[in-house]
C-alpha cells in the first residue's frame, strides 16, 4: 500500500477541466465592444487600442450580415501592438457557428502543394455551408458509469463501461479512452439523460431523470428535469451544423477503390472536384436545403506572400463565394517578396487599394500596466504593486513581450525563493538574467570581434567582393 | 430485386461468389454466395450522406464484424448484450436471431407495427427492444401480415419467422437467374487470367 501511493493520489487529484496551455493570447475572449460597437477601455482581455477595435467591431458586423464578399482588412502597426489580438478577438466574437480561419504568410510555401493550392484551401476553410445532415445519436438515461482504472497509474489503459436504458430497453456499452474522458468532462452521472453522438463522441446533458428527483434535498436552480427517453436507444436525428467548403471537397476527393492506396488523403485536389461541389452547393441552396455562412480567413505576417500570391489574392477577391480577408503586417516600406520593387507594407499598390487599412498604435504605460495585471492573472502569478510598476517600467523602455515573458520568469524566481508574491528583487534578478533586444545590440556592438567569422576584418571583405 | 438500378459485377473469391453493385447516387451494395450451394450468405449496402461521405454498412443478411478497440474507438455495444441479426432464409420464410437472451418464452412480444411496417420485439422486463424492417416487403412494397409471424425461444435465442409471400418467393428466383446470367455474361478470360506474383 504504501509504495507509490501519493503519486496515484497526485494523478488522480489533476482537474481534466483545464487542459489547455496557456498561449500568448489565451487571455482574449473577444473584441471588448458594446452593443454600439463603442470600444470598452478594458474588456474580455482587451486593452487600449480603440480606434482598431471600433474598426475592427464595423468589419464584424458586416461579416454577421454576410451579405458583402471579398473584402479584405489590412491591419499595420509595430511589432506587439496586439494586430493577432484584435485578429483572435474576432474569432472569438463571431463564435463558433462562423468560420474562422487562420494561418501565418509563410505556412503557404511547401513541397507537396503549390502556392495558390494552398491559398484555395485557405480561402475554402473561410467558408461555410449550413446544412441539414442525419446523425445516428444515442439517446437514454444514465443507469451506471463504471469505470476501471488500473493500479499502476500511466502504462495501462482505462476500461469503462456505460449502461444506458430507455423505457423499453437497457443496453451496455463498452469505452473507448476518448470518451471516458469526455464522460469524466461532462461530470455524466447515473440518473441523467445524456445523448452521444454516435460519429463524434459528443456528449450533450438533457437534464435529469424524473424518476430521480427525489435523490437530493438540495438541487442548483439549473437543475432541469426531463422524461426518461421512451423506444430504442439508437436513433436517426437530423441536426443542422457547419460544415466549411474545404471539408467537403475533402470527402469527395478521395480517390475511390484501390487507387486510394497511391494518393494521401491530403495534397491537391482536383478543380473538377471543386466545380462539382461548387455546383452541388448552388443547387442546395436554390432548394433551400442549406445557407452559406461566409466567414473570415486571417493571414498573419502578410508580406511573406511573394507577388504571384498577390495577384492571386486580387483575382481570388472578385469572386461571389470569397469570405472576408484580413491580413497582419509589421513591416513599413520594404520589398515585395518576388520582385526587387518597394511598397509600403510590402505589399503591391493595386492588393492594398483593395484593402481597408486599420492601424494599431504602441501602447501607453497606462495600458502597459492593465495588460500585464491581465497576464499576470492568467499566468496565475502574484505580484506586488511595485515590482507591477517596475515592469511597467521595463516594458515601455523595452517591449511589450519581453516584460510579459518575465512574469512567469520572475515568478519561478519568486518560488525558489519561497515567497508566494513577486516582488522588486525577483524582476530585478530575471532582468540581469536575460537580456532584451536592446542589451542584446549593445553587448553585439561592443564585442563583435570576438563572434565567429569576423577574423578578417569587414573593409577587407567589401575589397575583394568588389 | 435489390439489385435494380445498380450495375453489377461478379467475381468469384475464396469459395465465394460475389456481386458488387453500385448505384448512381454512390451507394453500394456487396452480396456474398456460396458457390456450391447458391445460398446467400452476406448482404450489405451503404448509402452515401448529403456531403458526399461513406454510410455505415447496414447488414441485410449475415453478421456485422465487431471491431472496436478502446484506444482509438468511441464506444460500442458491449458483447453482454442482447445480438440482433437477420440470419439465413430458409426456402419458406425469413429468419431473425436475437442471441443472449436468457429470459423464458413468456417474457417476450413480438408483433407488426402497422402504422410505419414495422416488426417490434418487446420485453416485459424492458431488457430488449427492437424494431426493423423487411427490405424485400419494402422494395416490392407489400405490407406486414400478423399471420405470416412466429417465434420461438431456445438455447438463449429468439427466433423470429416471417413466412415469404408469393411475391418475394418469385421475385427471389428471378433473381437467381439474374445471378447466374451475371457469371454467362462476363467473357472468361476477362480478370480471370491467372496472375502470378513474381
Amino acid at each position: 500500500m504504501a509504495e507509490g501511493g501519493e503519486g496515484v493520489k497526485v494523478a488522480e487529484i489533476k482537474d481534466l477541466t483545464r487542459i489547455e496551455r496557456i498561449g500568448a493570447h489565451s487571455h482574449i475572449r473577444g473584441l471588448g465592444l458594446d452593443d454600439a460597437l463603442e470600444a470598452r477601455k478594458v474588456s474580455q482581455g482587451m486593452v487600449g487600442q480603440v480606434n482598431a477595435r471600433k474598426a475592427a467591431g464595423v468589419i464584424l458586423q458586416m461579416i454577421r450580415d454576410g451579405q458583402i464578399a471579398g473584402r479584405a482588412v489590412l491591419l499595420a502597426g509595430q511589432p506587439g501592438t496586439g494586430k493577432t489580438a484584435i485578429a483572435m478577438g474576432m474569432a472569438k466574437a463571431l463564435g463558433e457557428e462562423t468560420p474562422f480561419a487562420m494561418m501565418a504568410g509563410s505556412e503557404i510555401f511547401s513541397m507537396e502543394m503549390s502556392k495558390t493550392e494552398a491559398l484555395t484551401q485557405a480561402f475554402r476553410k473561410a467558408i461555410g455551408v449550413k446544412i441539414k445532415e442525419e446523425t445516428e445519436i444515442i439517446e437514454g438515461e444514465v443507469v451506471e458509469i463504471e469505470i476501471d482504472r488500473p493500479a499502476t497509474s500511466g502504462a495501462a489503459p482505462k476500461m469503462g463501461k456505460l449502461t444506458l436504458k430507455t423505457t423499453e430497453m437497457e443496453t451496455v456499452y463498452d469505452l473507448g479512452q476518448k470518451m471516458i474522458e469526455s464522460l469524466d468532462k461532462e461530470k455524466v452521472s447515473a440518473g441523467d439523460v445524456i445523448t452521444i453522438d454516435k460519429v463524434s463522441g459528443r456528449i450533450t446533458k438533457l437534464g435529469r431523470s424524473f424518476a430521480r428527483s427525489r435523490d437530493y434535498d438540495a438541487m442548483g436552480a439549473q437543475t432541469k428535469f426531463v422524461q426518461c427517453p421512451e423506444g430504442e436507444l439508437q436513433k436517426r436525428k437530423e441536426v443542422v451544423h457547419v460544415v466549411t467548403l474545404h471539408e467537403i471537397d475533402v470527402i469527395n476527393s478521395r480517390t475511390q477503390g484501390f487507387l486510394a492506396l497511391f494518393a494521401g488523403d491530403t495534397g491537391e485536389i482536383r478543380p473538377e472536384v471543386r466545380e462539382q461541389i461548387d455546383m452541388k452547393v448552388a443547387e442546395w441552396r436554390e432548394e433551400g436545403k442549406a445557407d452559406i455562412v461566409p466567414g473570415v480567413l486571417f493571414i498573419d505576417e502578410v508580406h511573406m506572400l511573394d507577388i504571384e500570391c498577390f495577384s492571386f489574392l486580387n483575382r481570388a477577391l472578385e469572386n461571389d463565394m470569397a469570405p472576408v480577408l484580413v491580413v497582419a503586417t509589421n513591416r513599413g516600406i520594404t520589398k515585395i517578396r518576388g520582385t526587387n520593387y518597394k511598397s509600403p507594407h510590402g505589399i503591391p499598390i493595386d492588393l492594398l487599394d483593395r484593402l481597408l487599412i486599420v492601424t494599431t498604435q504602441p501602447y501607453t504605460e497606462r495600458e502597459l500596466r492593465l495588460i500585464l495585471d491581465i497576464r499576470c492573472e492568467e499566468e496565475d502569478v502574484e505580484m506586488t504593486e511595485d515590482a507591477k510598476d517596475l515592469l511597467c517600467k521595463i516594458g515601455h523602455e523595452t517591449s511589450l513581450r519581453y516584460s510579459i515573458h518575465l512574469i512567469t520568469a520572475a515568478a519561478l524566481v519568486a518560488h525558489k525563493r519561497k515567497s508566494a508574491e513577486v516582488e522588486v528583487e525577483d524582476i530585478s534578478k530575471v532582468y540581469s538574467m536575460f537580456l532584451d533586444v536592446q542589451r542584446s545590440t549593445q553587448f553585439m556592438v561592443e564585442y563583435q570581434e570576438q563572434f565567429m567569422f569576423n577574423e578578417v576584418p569587414d573593409d577587407d571583405a567589401d575589397a575583394m567582393e568588389d | 430485386m435489390f439489385r435494380k438500378g445498380g450495375k453489377s459485377t461478379s467475381m468469384n473469391h475464396g469459395g465465394r461468389r460475389r456481386v458488387v453493385t453500385e448505384f448512381d447516387d454512390g451507394g453500394e451494395m456487396i452480396e456474398e454466395y456460396d458457390l456450391k450451394t447458391d445460398e446467400l450468405l452476406l448482404r450489405k449496402r451503404r448509402g452515401r450522406t448529403v456531403l458526399g461521405k461513406d454510410e455505415e454498412w447496414e447488414y441485410l443478411t449475415g453478421e456485422a464484424p465487431r471491431t472496436f478497440s478502446p484506444d482509438v474507438g468511441i464506444l460500442a455495444e458491449s458483447s453482454v448484450n442482447p445480438t440482433w441479426q437477420r440470419s439465413q432464409d430458409t426456402p419458406q420464410s425469413f429468419v431473425w436471431r436475437v442471441r443472449n437472451l436468457p429470459y423464458p418464452i413468456e417474457t417476450y412480444q413480438v408483433t407488426c407495427d402497422h402504422g410505419d411496417q414495422k416488426i417490434v420485439i418487446r420485453t416485459t422486463n424492458k431488457k430488449f427492444y427492437k424494431r426493423f424492417d423487411v427490405p424485400e416487403l419494402k422494395v416490392l412494397k407489400l405490407s406486414l401480415q400478423d399471420d405470416a409471424l412466429s417465434y420461438d425461444w431456445k438455447n438463449n435465442t429468439l427466433i423470429v419467422q416471417y413466412k415469404k409471400p408469393r411475391e418475394v418467393i418469385k421475385a427471389e428466383l428471378e433473381e437467381k437467374v439474374e445471378t447466374q446470367q451475371l457469371r454467362l455474361k462476363r467473357a472468361p478470360e476477362d480478370g480471370d487470367v491467372d496472375c502470378k506474383q513474381q
